[in-house]
């Protein structure tokens, strides 16, 4: 109960755990051995729910159709260009989604959060954002057709007011960027809703006192303001980059496999009609598995730096 | 294995060709005789099994129709997937069977694909929700086949299928077939394309109904051009050719169609199975939706029944076939505009009314004419490597 | 002196509301054009309230959302507050099991769920068939990284050291110091997790569907495929339904008068 560090802000990453030392007698071994009981229904769950099946399914990467073990399905995602292509578009797609879905998310968030903006539109935002990060699939597929299509309510307002035809000028909804443009409606209300916290964490206080000491807002920005939400940004970004990377719904109504992306192919290879082959389409789960894996480590990595400056 | 039921196909279809009829007299006899010693066992394996009465039949002619609905009404419900109203009327035949013998169904995923069947009867083994029957195209029929996945039935209408339309071992038969046909939405265009070159000329883009890598439809769409293009039943690359100068000429998109991009003219000319096709002007109302036939050529394909192996109500399976291949079911399928696979028995007997017939789909010109299913298998290797370097431009 | 609103924060908000509305007003004026050469008509608002079909799968949804979260939070909460009381060195890994349902795919998770439980594992029947218990084990999975960033961000802004053995130095039982103590303090945290679960559960689609199970979204994705303007009107009704969800849990959270409800945690 002294001053052991029970109020720093370094309470989270590296900090001694002061209840949980071994105490004088040994009995605190006692003590810490049992204290492990109280996570094991959480690794449980975990266990019989999420490791297991997602194990099951992804052995099966490894199987021929006889059952037995080759490396054949994994050495056909990695050598087949149409395979390739998907992987490349999808991380393209979901590296520009992130980076646009980031900026615009963390530009908007802190309009809404900051000294100034009038106190109801907080949750007016965030319970917004809440239900649009999740609105997916074919009702937003549709949605879009329906402002941006050839019939789109946009389309039809600047051809006729405007004199502009999106289409004559080679745009389509159907493409890499329209799929861009749709994907924007869940990741910017996602990146909203991770950031939030973050800007509660630039304190006013900085910025009356940058300002008191003479620096300007650019300054202020510069050398306070982007270098403490630069971590927790990085990190929203690599959790919206796999947000995109994994979304189906969307994607699967809106293009006729016009724009390669691996879930879809993983579809067409589960569910579809004409493919059948699940050894590959686990293949894929696997390999998507592994872009993730890498980017959920270095997700980790940046919070664990972030955590610091954030209350 | 598929090459074994490539010659099998070959081996019926020929079989039909050829046909006189001393011929089939001599046949026949031999067939009868053999088939009579062999299945003396079978017969007394039937009889005994009709004794213990809850083992489900091998054929409709093997219990009568009261028994098989007494057992139906005790197992007391009907599973069915992938069966949604508008598909061949069956927002009517569904209801008609529940009120008629008393047992309640549910139909789970309406519009989901083959695959998804496939998939359901595989996860959903051992449940009470799995699929008793499944309605899936060719390759979803004869491959879970193969693996064991269906159970042999042999509908009391069995003769009366067409031979390339059914299993020769009984695991499913077809229940309807038909070709692929454009749709136009009035109210966007003036009139419905009657031709492959036509739609060079519409004020519109063309959507098939989904990527042919992944969806039956779409894929019989990018056949059917093929046939109109002078392509065949074993080569499909002029269909695909025809697709990438649609593309490249600025009149083709690829999305996904729905009855809501239609209806806002997004994707104002469609093709899709006849029968889905004329079903349609039902579901759309505020504007005139035409249909026509492909001049030069279209694909012609059917749908095929199988009854779960491990389906939760085995005898309400066989039931709900009966009820399909019965005249009064099939009749319902030709009111929903498809041609039911006892088409040549119902016009040969005369039952069929006059102003249904008349509302029917054409047959393509030079008949209907399936295609195997190694040219099948062969079509869909083509697609899948050709469809999105060519068309797509990927 | 109160700071007046900046012009670029109206900029940034007005060009959000334009992004985010005008798609729901497109779907809006398209809902409306059910009558007779797409002229203006509330028709497809009305069939869909009164079909039957969107209550029953509205309520069991709904229902799901609830059991998700009371599961979510009676696991969690324990895990988180025991992990920072008395275990901080295995919260990496506790971190990286609730990270994990990103990395695992939906359609992955629903067949791995249906192999094991149907096929390599035979569990018994009233799990597999409910979707009480099926599709709420697997929305719990999906929630974990919400729930727990939530909670933990919670746990981290009270000083649960200290309140603990104030607690108990008091003389207060395990129990009390629960739910008088730190459940009270951390109370907004779990309604920030609640909120996102809402959300997912009320959107998730691919694991109903492929274990067939008739929720909310499932029936939204049949009604798009058989009908037309009733589609575009249900969208936009599901969008308001938990939307007004979100706001209840809101406002239920600001009951408990911790002024500024943080909804997603903070990080």
């Amino acid at each position: 109960m002294g001053p052991e560090g029970t109020r720093s802000l370094d309470l989270s990453a590296t900090a001694v755990d002061s209840v949980g030392r071994p105490g004088p007698h040994g009995s605190g071994r006692r003590r810490f051995s049992l204290a492990w009981l109280g996570v094991v229904p959480f690794f449980a769950y975990a266990t019989a729910f999420l490791i297991l099946p997602s194990v099951v399914v992804l052995v099966g990467a490894f199987k021929s159709p006889t059952g037995s073990f080759t490396w054949d399905n994994m050495s056909e995602v990695i050598h087949t260009p149409e395979y390739r292509h998907a992987f490349r578009t999808s991380i393209e797609l979901s590296i520009v989604t992130a980076i646009l879905g980031g900026a615009l998310g963390l530009m908007i968030a802190y309009a809404a959060i900051r000294p100034g903006t009038p106190r109801s539109v907080r949750p007016v935002v965030t319970t917004f954002s809440g239900v649009a990060a999740n609105f997916a699939g074919v009702p937003l597929a549709f949605a879009f057709i329906a402002t941006l299509g050839f019939t789109g309510i946009v389309t039809k307002f600047l051809d006729e007011h405007l004199g502009i035809n999106i289409y004559e000028h080679g745009f389509t909804l159907f493409s890499f960027t329209g799929v861009a443009i749709v994907y924007l409606y869940f990741q910017i209300p996602l990146m909203i809703l991770v950031i939030a916290p973050a800007i509660d964490g630039l304190r006013s206080e900085w910025r009356e006192a940058s300002s008191n000491l003479g620096a300007s807002s650019f300054q202020y920005w510069r050398h306070i303001g982007f270098p403490v939400l630069l971590p927790s940004v990085l990190g929203a970004s690599i959790l919206l980059f796999a947000n995109s990377f994994s979304a189906y719904a969307t994607a699967s109504q809106l293009t006729g496999g016009s724009v390669e992306l691996v879930p879809l192919i993983i579809g067409q290879n589960v569910g579809g009609d004409v493919l059948s082959n699940p050894q590959l389409s686990q293949a894929l789960a696997l390999g998507m598995i592994v872009v993730m894996a890498i980017s959920m480590v270095l997700y980790a990595l940046i919070q664990r730096r972030a955590s610091r400056w954030i209350r | 294995m598929e090459d074994y039921q490539e010659q099998e196909y070959e081996f019926w279809r020929k079989l039909d060709d050829q046909m006189d009829r001393r011929r089939l007299l001599k046949r026949g006899l031999a067939a009868g005789a053999g088939l009579t010693i062999l299945s003396l066992s079978e017969t007394a394996l039937a009889a005994r099994q009709r004794v213990t009465a809850t083992t489900p039949p091998l054929r409709g002619r093997d219990v009568t129709v009261k028994e098989m609905v007494a057992e139906a009404r005790k197992e007391g419900h009907l599973n069915l997937i992938a069966t949604p109203p508008e598909w061949a009327n069956y927002a009517e035949i569904i209801p008609t069977f529940s009120k008629k013998y008393g047992i309640p169904n549910t139909v789970d995923n309406p519009e989901g694909s083959s695959g998804d069947e496939v998939q359901a009867v595989i996860s959903l083994k051992g449940q009470s929700r799995a699929p008793d029957a499944v309605d899936v195209s060719p390759t979803f029929a004869v491959t879970p086949a193969n693996q064991g996945l269906y159970d042999k039935y042999y509908v009391t209408e069995w003769k009366s299928i067409p031979r390339a339309m059914k299993d020769g071992r009984g695991y499913w038969a077809a229940d309807i077939f038909g070709s692929m046909a454009f749709g136009a939405n009035l109210s966007v265009v003036p009139s419905v394309p009657k031709d492959w070159s036509d739609l060079f000329n519409i004020n519109a883009k063309f959507a098939l109904n989904d990527d042919p890598r992944k969806a039956g439809t779409a894929f019989a769409g990018v056949f059917a051009a093929a046939l109109g293009n002078g392509g065949s039943l074993n080569d499909i690359t002029p269909g695909i050719d025809f697709f990438a100068k649609l593309n490249k000429a600025g009149k083709f998109q690829a999305i996904n169609v729905t009855p809501q991009t239609v209806a806002s003219g997004q994707t104002p000319v469609t093709i899709d199975w006849d029968y889905n096709q004329l079903g349609y002007k039902k579901t759309y109302t505020n504007f005139t939706w035409a249909v026509s036939i492909p001049k030069s050529g279209t694909y012609s394909s059917y749908y095929c029944q199988a009854i779960n192996a491990t389906a939760p109500h085995p005898w309400a399976a066989r039931l709900w076939e009966e009820f399909l291949y019965s005249d009064q079911g099939q009749l319902l399928y030709l009111k929903g505009y498809a041609h039911p696979a006892r088409f040549a028995d119902l016009l040969k007997r005369n039952v069929v009314p006059k102003a249904q017939l008349a509302a029917l789909p054409a047959l393509p010109a030079g008949g209907v004419k399936f295609a195997s299913l190694a040219q099948q298998n062969k079509a869909k290797a083509v697609v899948n490597a050709q469809w999105g370097p060519k068309v797509l431009g990927a | 002196m109160k700071p007046r609103i900046s012009a670029s924060a109206v900029i940034w908000l007005v060009v959000g509301t334009v992004y985010f509305v005008v798609p729901l007003i497109a779907t809006l004026l398209f809902s409306l054009q059910s009558g007779k050469n797409s002229s203006y008509s509330l028709a497809a608002y009305g069939n869909v309230l009164r079909d039957h079909t969107f209550w029953s799968t509205l309520k069991l949804s709904l229902e799901l959302a609830l059991e998700t979260i009371a599961i979510s939070l009676l696991l969690l909460v324990p895990t988180v507050y025991w992990v920072h009381l008395k275990l901080p060195r295995i919260r990496p890994y506790v971190e990286f099991m609730t990270i994990l349902p990103f990395v695992v795919p939906p359609i992955i998770l629903v067949v791995g769920l249906l192999q094991f439980y149907n096929g390599t594992f035979r569990a018994p029947l009233w799990y597999l068939e409910n979707p009480n218990y099926f599709l709420t084990s697997a929305y719990v999975i999906l929630a974990f990284p919400y729930v727990y960033r939530s909670l933990d961000a919670g746990v981290r802004a009270i000083d649960i050291h200290t309140l603990t053995e104030a607690s108990q130095s008091l003389g207060a039982g395990w129990r009390t110091t629960m739910s008088r103590v730190i459940l009270p303090n951390i109370r907004v945290a779990a309604l920030g997790g609640a909120f996102l679960t809402l959300a997912i559960v009320m959107g998730e689609f691919t694991i109903a569907s492929l274990a067939a199970f008739f929720t909310f979204p499932t029936y939204i994705a049949q009604v798009n495929q058989e009908k037309i303007y009733e589609a575009a009107a249900l969208s936009l009704v599901s969008f308001l339904i938990t939307w007004a969800a979100m706001a209840g849990l809101l406002l239920v959270g600001r009951g408990s008068g911790r002024g500024r409800a943080r909804l997603a945690g903070g990080r």
